[in-house]
């Protein structure tokens, strides 16, 4: 029995997500399943590993993105009763790019040793967080960009949607569309329920941006900056309407708000505090 | 006392206190006339570029000696609300000093050299900045050992001559000693350690990275990015830590490069708990906008052209553009407007047009200032030293 479902998202990059794919399945395959959520891709332009292909009208005009991506996948693993299998689950997104090695046992060797950490992040060697990770390899932060998350299934367990699970609503609140501030809630909901979100220079992800840059028409999205401007002004929306917060600062201050109570009543975690 | 002023005036007000930086007679105008207006503190923060003594030829904003500069604004600044501040004195921080490529030892005595004039000039704030160095990159020991020959020197000097002083330590350029939070928290404790042993005051400021870039016309840190900016921690881990830091030690903590960040970040300024912030270049290029503006809209295209000419000729932009920028020459004039002012034909031109527009009831240098104290009562209402109406 595997210990980790990992979840591909994926629209219209076969190749790119069957990289990937293969990657995943040489340096962990022993760890790991593998599924791949086409997120309205075009049926020409499948993954050979296709798991679910999403195509509702809806989804194959606007695709999924990360969080009705991955609540998809999620609830489709519940819908399957596979989910109670596996002890944690690994989210990415098709760009990612990972080391040649293992990656999923040293994450969850993390996971063994930090038993209240509910979300774990491999560090990029693009992220300046690195700086903060040369004492101890692996540290709690109140912020973590949503590159490739191994999430523990009792802390999914203990924050998501039970009643009717679908993608709109499961782990991540998929009226957020292109996920602006999703990260903030999500990190804010695990110290609220005593879970640590913690990066690891153990191991390295990047996210290779080249794809959305260079072949945005591919991938059905709106050009780099045009994305990024709704990305932006959605994810405000949706942060004072949920929140009534006019700013991303107001978020990362609750966060930090449980981040620090965190710590109040788990003293001996200390030495991961940033 | 000028520590303990500040330290009163941000307890009552909950604000951040504003460095400019004086970029135009136009822009130290427009700063004294705002501080006595309102009655709020405000930094006159002049880089040695910008204003240095006689020895070095002055600086370029209006060829200022520094005892010109602080005669010009302790005449005008009738409520003593400005506070002559030297923004990163220091070795090599003189163009004069990296052009003649001074050794070590001649590069500390002209930095003294300069902090003497600043004294005796009665400037009240003294950055000490000796993070630059043309040979080579010093260590973090090794720019603290030069941190606190300055430190000593300016200390005896403003003792001599009974001028009370306060001063701003550490950079926000990488080669700085105060980039990382051990970086930061081992600068502190040895300064700390160093003042109490030889009874001098104890740093007011530490300038401290916190996300903020200029380029061209814009702010390209991560503060206000909704996106990441490679190899650099996010604002919203690396400020609070930095802030932390700061209030453990008891120093108030100083942003640089402050310019164009939106409202709402600046809003944010005073209840992250951020002491006090710089801005020095989006006042210039508001001026130059403004000069720009009023000629092209009132039938001065000619000089329009001829002042954008000067300023692109200047090559002063070049230091401000992206690696891939997509600037026009247009912008580039715009960015280098200021460090021209000064210059002969600049002064004859704008006197020229300034008739032309006197027909038409505009004055000319009164309608930059006010357009200059626009741009600065943006950052007085955001970091509430001033309420909006």
């Amino acid at each position: 029995m595997k210990k980790v479902a990992t979840i591909i998202l994926n629209r219209n990059l076969p190749a790119v997500t069957e990289r990937l794919h293969e990657h995943l399945t040489k340096y962990d395959g022993e760890q790991t399943d593998i599924y791949v959520v086409e997120a309205g891709s075009d049926i020409e332009k499948l993954s050979r590993y296709v798991t679910w292909h999403a195509n509702s009208d809806e989804v194959l005009r606007n695709g999924l993105r990360y969080g009705r991506g991955m609540n998809f996948g999620l609830t489709q693993l519940l819908k399957e009763g596979k989910f109670d299998q596996y002890d944690a689950f690994f989210l990415l997104t098709n760009d990612t790019e990972l080391k040649a090695g293992p990656t999923l046992a040293p994450l969850i060797s993390i996971l063994n040793d930090h038993p209240r950490v509910g979300i774990l992040s491999p560090c990029s060697e693009r992220w300046g967080e690195r700086f903060l990770l040369k004492t101890e390899n692996t540290k709690y932060f109140w912020f973590i960009h949503n590159n490739a998350y191994l999430l523990r299934r009792e802390f999914i367990e203990s924050i998501c949607v039970k009643e009717q699970p679908d993608m709109m609503d499961f782990l991540f609140d998929g009226t957020n569309f292109r996920g602006y501030g999703s990260e903030h809630e999500l990190i804010a909901k695990a110290y609220a329920n005593d879970w640590a979100a913690a990066i690891t220079s153990e191991v390295w992800a990047s996210e290779n941006e080249s794809h959305l840059l260079d072949h945005a028409d591919q991938i059905k999205t709106e050009g780099y900056e045009e994305n990024l401007k709704l990305y932006v002004t959605e994810g405000r929306r949706w942060m004072r309407k949920k929140y009534g917060f006019n700013s991303h600062w107001s978020m990362q201050q609750y966060v930090k708000g449980f981040y620090d109570k965190f710590f109040e009543f788990h003293p001996e975690y200390s030495q991961f505090k940033i | 006392m000028i520590h303990q002023r500040l330290q009163s005036f941000l307890q009552k007000r909950h604000c951040t206190l504003l460095g400019v930086g004086p970029m135009s007679i136009n822009c130290v105008d427009a700063t004294i006339e705002l501080a006595n207006e309102h009655e709020v503190p405000i930094l006159m923060i002049a880089s040695r570029r910008q204003i240095d003594s006689e020895e070095f030829g002055g600086g370029y904003v209006n060829n200022w000696t520094t005892e010109d500069f602080a005669r010009y604004v302790t005449d005008r600044d009738k409520k003593g609300k400005i506070l002559l501040a030297r923004d990163h004195g220091g070795p090599w921080q003189s163009t004069k000093e990296k052009d003649a490529q001074l050794g070590l030892r001649r590069a500390m005595d002209s930095a003294k050299s300069s902090y003497r004039a600043d004294i005796a000039a009665g400037f009240q704030v003294l950055h000490i900045d000796p993070s630059v160095d043309i040979h080579g990159q010093p260590d973090v020991d090794e720019v603290l050992d030069r941190v606190f020959d300055l430190y000593e020197f300016c200390w005896t000097q403003a003792q001599q001559s009974k001028q009370e002083i306060i001063f701003e330590v550490g950079t926000e350029e990488q080669s700085g000693s105060t980039n990382s939070q051990e970086e930061l928290d081992y600068t502190l404790n040895a300064i700390k350690k160093f003042c109490t042993q030889n009874k001098l005051p104890q740093p007011t400021f530490v300038v401290i990275q916190c996300g903020t870039r200029v380029m061209e016309m814009r702010n390209v840190g991560s503060f206000d990015s909704p996106v990441r900016v490679a190899n650099e921690i996010p604002a919203e881990i690396q400020l609070p830590k930095m802030i932390e830091i700061c209030n453990h030690h008891g120093i108030f903590m100083k942003e640089h490069n402050t310019d164009y960040l939106s409202d709402e970040g600046l809003q944010w300024h005073p209840r992250l708990g951020i002491h006090a912030a710089n801005v020095a270049p989006e006042f210039g290029v508001a001026e130059t906008k403004a000069l720009v503006n009023v000629l092209e809209s009132n039938g001065l295209s000619n000089h329009a052209e001829r002042f954008l000419k000067i300023s692109y000729d200047s090559n002063k932009w070049d230091k401000w553009m992206l690696e891939n920028t997509r600037a026009t020459d247009r912008d580039r004039s715009l960015i280098a407007g200021h460090y021209v002012f000064s210059m002969p034909e600049v002064k004859e031109l704008k006197i020229e047009a300034g008739k032309e527009l006197e027909r038409k009831g505009i004055h000319l240098e009164e309608y930059l200032k006010q357009q200059v104290k626009q741009s600065i009562l943006r950052y007085l209402r955001n970091f509430r030293l001033v309420r909006s109406s």
